[in-house]
């Protein structure tokens, strides 16, 4: 059900070249790749359409971007938990992990540097790291065709357990990534289709 | 010296103008007997001139010997129905060409060259209107849409309105003598709702002798409309009586998908209206009107997992009982008390088709009274105020609210009328209202016209609108149960937070709830302004700019997450949105017999949250091969629903021959988006467009002697399509019986 794939990115040697010629500082370390994850399967709580009462509870998938798979339990060294529309980090409330997240806006392709003074949160009672809501977090949800898509132009920024940073953006909520005109409310959903940069050096650099 | 003859004042089709006066000598005024003739003294010299004169037709003058010639005397209309008299304006009466505020008259002839049956059809065929689908079919006038717009019958608004919407197919325009619209916040006369402008429509009373008439239509999609009406006039008393029996089998734009575009239904609208002229200074009116309708529709509902067809039964009524008094003590003074109450009531219901079991059901009952006193006084020749005073009680009970819940609220208004010189007309009002829910509401509004020279005129105005909160926004209860989300009224969302997380349900509080429960009116500031320019007798040009800056937009946003995922929604004051834009209408007489009407409008409208997001950076759109960019200005499309460009041609003609009537109309409505496609919630892609597209609507009619109108036509010739559009219907043909009864048997 869950295919992994690797893409080389054509846009980060454009990036490369740019930024050889203009500045040695950003050159990366090495040549980081960008790693696709389609189809993670990550359905909500089943609820009975009649009476709106949850009738099955569902686990979150917990995915590990160090090791680039699913982890089967919330004690193993997961980063970032998925279930329906929600996203949780392993860490504070949930998790006992460290890692960290929050969202930025930028085109993912280049956005190469986290800014020093960005803050990352954790889970807490008062907020997750990753809001939910329409609009507040990482997608928005239309109120006339009741479909769900990722807000464009928002990245996660993850501190892995391991204290590397990843970048991440989601790409569908919908099987098979299909383009948004194509969605209706047939079509199965919280089958994500996300794009990730791990960089392992512990540098803020991609 | 020879006996004259006695002359005719006809129109253009030979009907005698029955309000036609002849002037002959030195201001001695005779007004025509009922043939339209009137005979000239004998005394009259043949070198003398003879004004022949009618409202709503230029004046014509020739000598006595052309008269005699000729004696019927054909009078041609003023072009552009400049000299129609106008009440919604300024709630007294004032011809449009003396009014500083752009208004339009669509009289009965104008009706009933659309073929129209329901209130929708006419509209869009007007300038500056447009006619949308959202839970029924509603109008946007100005960019703004069905909430924004004041509706009166005669005078009272209407109430019943479903997610803003006030439907205008539930009003049949048989009975209609004339509709006056009115651009450009009224909230200085009219108070809540008349923010971008008010519809007022004027039902027929009787006006002499016995009338009585049956018509029906019969159109595609077996749509059948049956009218009979009755008015008396005797000692005082005028009563007219109007029966209308409207049936279709509505249509469905995708047949693929179960259910009707269109629901099919049943209408039935019977209204009395009963006036008595008491004495020379007392009159007394009652007016009832009473509509019901039952409508059939189905849908595929998922049931145990399974695909299974549900019907949904639905029944509409409202009950208008508007009685009213006036007293004209002197010819100074005019008092009129009126009163309106109102009930709306809707009922619907989804029941499994296979066992009856019902999934669904809910109704919503509302009820709206109103007592207002006006007071008319002539101050000088060239000042009129105008002040009034009144209060309303409005209530609503739903199945999605709590209890019986009510709104109180009183107001009073003030208006000067004053023409400081022959060139000059002004007029300002004032409007204070107090409610119980959104406390105090000043609207404000100046208006002026100067005639530059006699063929040209400007005309500006200043105003303030706003719009109440409704009981939804405020009060509303509900629960999806079924997608498991809740939407709470702003006043009950405190509360409604508190229970869930009582029961656990809460995970997070996305919006401090207390900044909810004091939701404040939505208001704008608009300026129109314009031109009317009469190049001849026969071409009539008229232009208006308008920008309207509206805050305190009302809208929904979440206010906390639940362990479902779902979450919690209230209403916000929140955005702030520009409507501009221009209108122009061009009226042309070619020929006798031969009109030319165009008009186009340039509608530009913004969000401007979304416009500051944009220049601040922050709004992006995935493109078709799914790469993230930039939103830019020149992406941006405004809000939804709103075509950049609109417009008309109508051409008609009266073929003398055959007496045949026929109006040609070509309406254009530009493309518009109809929702976010690409994400981001905003109208910025190509792909989120619905195409524009003309409708070509030909009516063809012509009168008998003995009174029979016969009609024939088709709208939308060519079939355009436009699935975005549920109002769309495409391609209809109709045929028409119209009679007049005692004239038939005479």
């Amino acid at each position: 059900m869950r295919k992994l794939s690797i893409l080389h990115l054509a846009l980060l040697s454009t990036v490369m070249m740019f930024s050889c010629s203009d500045d040695e500082e950003t050159q990366p370390e090495e040549d980081l790749q960008v790693v696709l994850v389609e189809n993670l399967h990550a359905p909500a709580d089943e609820m009975d359409r009649q009476t709106g009462e949850i009738i099955a509870l569902n686990s979150y998938k917990y995915y590990s971007f160090e090791e680039n798979k699913l982890i089967e339990s919330s004690d193993g060294n997961w980063d970032l938990g998925i279930k329906g529309l929600s996203m949780i980090v392993n860490n504070g409330i949930s998790g006992n992990g460290n890692a960290e997240a929050t969202i930025v806006q930028g085109i993912f392709e280049q956005y190469n540097e986290i800014p020093q003074d960005l803050i990352l949160k954790v889970d807490t009672e008062e907020g997750l790291a990753i809001p939910g809501g329409s609009g507040n977090g990482w997608y928005n949800y239309n109120m006339s065709t009741h479909v769900v898509s990722p807000q464009p132009g928002n990245i996660l920024i993850i501190k892995t357990n391991a204290g590397n940073y990843v970048k991440m953006e989601v790409l569908s909520y919908y099987q098979d990534n299909p383009p948004l005109n194509e969605v209706d409310l047939t079509t199965p959903s919280a089958y994500y289709t996300f794009q990730y940069v791990l960089q392992p050096n512990g540098s803020r650099k991609f | 010296m020879d006996e004259l003859p006695t002359i005719y004042v006809l129109d253009i089709k030979g009907n005698p103008i029955l309000h036609a006066y002849v002037e002959v000598g030195n201001k001695n005024l005779i007004p025509v007997n009922a043939e339209g003739g009137v005979e000239l003294p004998d005394s009259l010299d043949k070198e003398e001139t003879l004004l022949i004169m009618a409202m709503g037709y230029d004046v014509k003058k020739l000598p006595v010997k052309d008269a005699i010639e000729n004696p019927s005397i054909i009078l041609e209309e003023r072009i552009g129905k400049l000299a129609e008299i106008v009440v919604s304006a300024t709630r007294t009466n004032r011809s449009v060409e003396d009014l500083p505020m752009p208004v339009t008259v669509i009289d009965q002839e104008k009706i009933q060259e659309t073929g129209a049956v329901r209130l929708s059809e006419v509209l869009r065929e007007q300038t500056g209107l447009q006619v949308v689908a959202n839970h029924g079919t509603g109008l946007q006038m100005q960019g703004l849409s069905s909430d924004y717009i004041l509706i009166l019958l005669d005078g009272e608004p209407l109430i019943g309105r479903t997610a803003g919407t006030l439907d205008l197919d539930r009003i049949s325009v048989s009975n209609i003598e004339r509709i006056e619209i009115l651009r450009g916040p009224s909230s200085s006369i009219y108070g809540s709702e008349a923010m971008a402008g008010v519809v007022n429509i004027i039902t027929k009373s009787n006006k002499r002798g016995i009338t009585a008439s049956v018509q029906s239509r019969y159109r595609t999609y077996q749509t059948l409309d049956l009218i009979g009406d009755l008015g008396i006039s005797k000692n005082g008393w005028s009563i007219y009586a109007y029966y209308n029996r409207f049936r279709t089998d509505g249509f469905d734009l995708d047949p693929e998908v179960p259910g009707l575009t269109s629901s099919a239904y049943l209408a039935n609208t019977f209204q009395t209206k009963i006036e008595k002229s008491i004495s020379e200074k007392w009159n007394a009116k009652v007016f009832v009107k009473h509509y019901h309708e039952d409508s059939q529709n189905y849908m595929e509902v998922l049931r145990n997992g399974t695909p299974s067809l549900a019907d949904m039964p639905g029944r509409r009524k409202d009950l208008n009982v508007n009685p009213s008094i006036t007293f004209k003590p002197s010819q100074h003074w005019t008092f009129s008390l009126r009163s309106m109450s109102s009930f709306f009531d809707t009922e619907s219901a989804t029941v499994f088709r296979e066992d009856g079991e019902l999934l669904e059901a809910e109704d919503f009952r509302q009820f709206y009274h109103r007592t207002e006193l006006q007071v008319d006084h002539q101050l000088t020749d060239n000042q009129l105020v105008t002040a009034g005073a009144g209060h309303l009680i409005e209530t609503v009970e739903a199945t999605r609210y709590n209890d019986l819940n009510r709104f109180d609220a009183g107001y009073l208004f003030a208006q000067h009328q004053w023409n400081p010189s022959d060139r000059w007309s002004l007029v300002s009002g004032i409007r204070a209202d107090v409610h119980s829910q959104y406390g105090a509401q000043l609207s404000p509004k100046i208006s002026g016209q100067y005639q530059i020279t006699e063929k040209l005129s400007w005309q500006a105005s200043v105003g303030v609108g706003f719009k109440a909160p409704d009981f939804r926004q405020v009060l509303l209860n509900f629960n999806n149960a079924s997608s498991g989300y809740y939407v709470f009224g702003a006043n009950l969302v405190n509360e409604g937070i508190k229970r869930l997380q009582q029961q656990g349900q809460v995970q997070q509080i996305l919006m401090d709830p207390n900044q909810f429960g004091d939701l404040t009116a939505e208001t704008s500031r608009a300026f129109n302004t314009g031109f009317r320019y009469k190049l001849s007798d026969d071409v009539l040009v008229q232009g208006n700019l308008f920008r309207n800056h509206i805050t305190n937009l009302i809208e929904t946003t979440p206010v906390a997450r639940l362990t479902n995922g779902q979450h919690i929604y209230s209403y916000l004051n929140v955005a702030h949105v520009i409507t501009q834009g221009a209108e122009i209408d061009l009226n042309w007489r070619i020929l006798k017999g031969l009109r030319l009407s165009a008009g186009y409008t340039f509608l530009d409208t913004r969000d401007l949250d979304v416009v500051d997001r944009i220049e601040n950076g922050e709004l992006y759109k995935r493109d078709a091969s799914n790469r993230t960019k930039l939103v830019t200005m020149a992406d941006y499309g405004g809000l939804l629903n709103r075509s950049r460009h609109s417009g008309h041609i109508k051409l008609n003609y009266y073929e003398p021959f055959t007496g045949v009537d026929m109006a040609l109309r070509g309406i254009y409505r530009g493309r518009f988006g109809f929702g976010d496609v690409n994400g981001n919630l905003i109208l910025d892609d190509d792909m989120e467009y619905a195409r524009g597209l003309m409708s070509w609507n030909l009516t063809l009619s012509k009168s008998l002697d003995n009174g029979i109108r016969l009609e024939l036509g088709g709208k939308n010739l060519l079939n355009e399509l436009n699935r975005h559009d549920p109002t769309n219907a495409g391609r209809l043909l109709f045929a028409g019986l119209q009679t007049n009864i005692l004239q038939l048997f005479k």
